[in-house]
C-alpha cells in the first residue's frame, strides 16, 4: 500500500503551510467594495474535493486558487507571476495591484506570497485535482469577509467585512526537516510517475431539440416528449417533429428526463446521433433518425 | 510512462477493494451550532474536537484538507486505532491508513462516522512544536456536511446540517491513480451545459481580450426569447466568467432547466444584462 498513501499524502498536504520565519508586517491592501452587499462566488469542487475558485489578476486571468484556511496568505504561483510581471520582494512576497474573485471580490494592491507550494506542483504534475492550480486563497484575503459554505449550492456567499487583517507570521526556528522530507517526497513520486496526460477538453454537441417527461395517457408510464425543435438545426433537418415520443437514445432506452440528460452529455459536435421515436399520429411503428450534431449549446 | 510491475497494480487494487462504503450524512438537528475557534499565530484555526468522547484536542481546522487527519496518538487514544497498531506498511509520518471516527465533536456540534487518515503530518508537527499542541486536522469529509459559515473577526463558525453527502477523496483518488496506471491517454472529457439555450459561440485563438463573441443565436431559443444577438461578446453566465468557449460551457452546465440566469454581455460599448432561461434539451 506504499504509493498509493505517498500520493494521496501529497494530494492532501494542501494544508497547513506555516510561512518562513518573517518579521509581521502591516497590512496595506483595502477592499473596495465598499457596501457589505454579500457576493455570489462561483466555486468548484476539484477532484481531490478542494474548493476552487477563480481569480484574475492585474485584469490577466482567471487563475485556479484553492480556498484554504489553512494557508496562512495568499498565494500565487512563481509561473503566473512571471507573465504577470509581478516580482517578489526579498521576503517573497509580491503586490497585486487588482486582484478580482469571480463573482466580484476586488481587492487592490493584494500582498501575496510568490512561491511554489510542492503540494500544488504534486498535484499539478499528476493532473490530480481535474485542473491546473495557480495558488491558494488563505487566510489575508479570507478574513476580509465573511464566508459561507454549502456545497448544496453552485455558489458561496461572502460578505465583506470592514477588515484589513496583518500578515501572517511565520514560524521562528526550526521543526521543517519533516515538511523537506515531505517536498523531497512528493518530487520523488511525481517524477516517478511522470506526467500524467491530460485528457482532452471538448465542448458538447448540438441537436436542436428540447423535451419535456410526460405520462402517457394510455400505459401511465412515463416517457419523453419533444417539446420543441430548433428550426433548421440538427433535429429538424433529421425529420424530428413537436409531438414525437422518443424511444431509444443511441440505442439506450430513455424513459424518464434523467435518462436522456445522461446520454446527451456524451454527444460531441460532428457525431452521429441514433434516436428511435414513435410518432404519435402515425401508429405504433417505430422510425430510426439519424441527427448530426453541431455546435452549440 | 513507465510499467509498473503487476504486483504494484495488485496492491493499487487491494487498495481500492478495501474502501469502506460511502458515509451517509446523518442528520442532526436542523439549528445552527456555533463553534469558537482560535486564531494561532501561523494565522490557521485551530479548533477543539474530542474523537469517541476522549479529548479535547486542538486540531486545526482546515477548508483546503479533503481529508480529516489524526495523529497516532490521539488516533490510538480514542481508539481510533488499535493501542498495538503498526503502520501501514510504510513507516514514515506514522502513516496507518484510513479509519472512521464513529462521534466525531467540534465544540458542540457532533458527526457521527466521519472518515479519517492516520498519520503524523509534518507540518501540524512543526506547527505544534512551535505553538503548542496541534493533534490532527479537520478538513472536508467533516464541514462538507453543513452549511458553513466561517467569520474570522468574530472568531466564530456556524454549522447547520445541509444534507450533503460529501464523496470520498480516497475513493476518486484511487480512480486517478488507477487512470495514471495505464499508458493510455485518459478519455476526452466533455464538457456538458446541463439544459439548451440556443447560442453559438467562438474565440479566436489570439483574442485576449475578456468574453466571447455570440456566433449565433438560434431562432426560438432561449437566448433568443431573452434578447441576445449575434455579435454580442458574452462576459458572464450565471456570474460565471466566460472568457473561453470552455469556461462557457463549464458555465452553462451550473445552469438547470427553467432556472433563469443573469447574462452579462457587452453590445457595442454598452453592457447589457438579460435573464436567460434555458430549456431541458440539446
Amino acid at each position: 500500500m506504499r504509493l498509493p498513501w505517498l500520493l494521496l499524502g501529497l494530494a492532501l498536504l494542501g494544508v497547513a503551510l506555516p510561512l518562513g520565519a518573517d518579521e509581521p508586517k502591516k497590512a496595506d491592501a483595502k477592499p473596495t467594495t465598499g457596501e457589505a452587499k454579500p457576493l455570489q462566488i462561483p466555486y468548484r469542487l476539484t477532484e481531490t474535493k478542494h474548493v476552487l475558485i477563480r481569480a484574475k489578476i492585474n485584469g490577466k486571468g482567471p487563475f485556479n486558487f484553492i480556498l484554504d484556511t489553512g494557508a496562512p496568505a495568499l498565494f500565487v504561483a512563481t509561473s503566473v507571476c512571471k507573465k504577470l510581471g509581478v516580482a517578489p520582494g526579498k521576503d517573497g512576497w509580491g503586490t497585486f495591484e487588482k486582484f478580482e474573485v469571480e463573482g466580484g471580490a476586488v481587492l487592490s494592491k493584494a500582498k501575496g506570497r510568490i512561491e511554489d507550494p510542492f503540494q500544488l506542483e504534486g498535484m499539478n504534475s499528476l493532473g490530480l485535482a481535474g485542473a491546473e492550480l495557480h495558488g491558494m486563497i488563505g487566510y489575508t484575503v479570507l478574513a476580509r469577509f465573511r464566508i459561507e459554505f454549502d456545497f448544496t449550492k453552485d455558489k458561496m456567499t461572502w460578505t465583506p467585512l470592514d477588515y484589513n487583517p496583518p500578515l501572517p507570521r511565520g514560524l521562528d526556528g526550526g521543526g521543517t526537516a519533516g515538511m523537506d522530507a515531505m517536498a523531497g517526497m512528493v518530487k520523488m513520486v511525481t517524477g516517478l510517475l511522470g506526467k500524467r496526460p491530460k485528457p482532452e477538453i471538448v465542448p458538447r454537441g448540438f441537436l436542436g431539440f428540447a423535451w419535456e417527461e410526460k405520462e402517457n395517457p394510455k400505459t401511465e408510464a412515463a416517457e419523453i416528449v419533444v417539446n420543441s425543435v430548433v428550426a433548421d438545426g440538427p433535429a429538424a433537418k433529421a425529420g424530428l417533429k413537436v409531438g414525437d415520443v422518443i424511444r431509444e437514445f443511441q440505442a439506450k432506452h430513455v424513459k424518464v428526463a434523467n435518462d436522456i440528460q445522461k446520454l446527451a452529455n456524451s454527444v460531441r459536435a460532428g457525431d452521429t446521433v441514433k434516436v428511435t421515436i414513435l410518432h404519435p399520429e402515425t401508429g405504433p411503428k417505430a422510425e430510426a433518425l439519424t441527427i448530426q450534431a453541431a455546435e452549440g449549446f | 510512462m513507465k510499467r509498473w510491475p503487476a504486483a504494484i497494480l495488485f496492491v493499487f487494487l487491494a487498495a481500492a477493494a478495501l474502501r469502506a462504503q460511502a458515509t451517509t450524512a446523518q442528520l442532526e438537528a436542523n439549528k445552527p451550532v456555533t463553534v469558537p475557534f482560535e486564531l494561532i499565530q501561523t494565522k490557521h484555526i485551530a479548533v477543539q474536537i474530542k474523537i469517541n468522547g476522549k479529548g479535547p484536542y486542538r486540531v486545526i481546522f482546515d477548508t483546503g484538507a479533503p481529508v480529516t487527519l489524526l495523529n497516532t496518538k490521539i488516533a490510538k487514544e480514542s481508539g481510533v486505532l488499535g493501542k498495538n497498531a503498526k503502520g501501514g506498511g510504510f513507516g514514515l509520518f506514522g502513516m496507518a491508513g484510513q479509519a472512521k471516527i464513529k462521534e466525531l465533536q467540534v465544540g458542540d456540534l457532533k458527526a457521527a462516522d466521519v472518515p479519517a487518515i492516520i498519520m503524523d503530518h509534518p507540518t501540524v508537527d512543526a506547527i505544534s512544536k512551535a505553538l503548542g499542541p496541534i493533534e490532527g486536522i479537520v478538513g472536508f469529509p467533516f464541514f462538507a456536511r453543513y452549511k458553513m459559515t466561517l467569520d474570522y473577526q468574530a472568531k466564530e463558525m456556524t454549522f447547520v446540517p445541509n444534507g450533503f453527502n460529501p464523496p470520498d477523496v480516497m475513493a476518486s483518488l484511487m480512480t486517478t491513480i488507477m487512470a495514471m496506471m495505464n499508458d493510455k491517454q485518459p478519455p476526452p472529457k466533455i464538457l456538458a451545459p446541463a439544459a439548451q439555450w440556443g447560442l453559438v459561440v467562438t474565440k479566436k485563438a489570439d483574442d485576449d481580450e475578456p468574453g466571447v463573441t455570440i456566433k449565433e443565436v438560434r431562432s426560438g431559443s432561449a437566448a433568443a426569447a431573452a434578447g441576445l444577438k449575434a455579435g454580442d461578446r458574452l462576459l458572464t453566465l450565471d456570474g460565471r466568467w466566460t472568457d473561453t468557449v470552455a469556461d462557457t460551457y463549464t458555465a452553462a452546465g451550473f445552469v438547470k432547466p427553467g432556472q433563469a440566469a443573469k447574462v452579462v454581455v457587452k453590445r457595442g460599448d454598452k453592457e447589457i444584462e438579460v435573464a436567460v432561461k434555458p430549456v431541458s434539451g440539446i
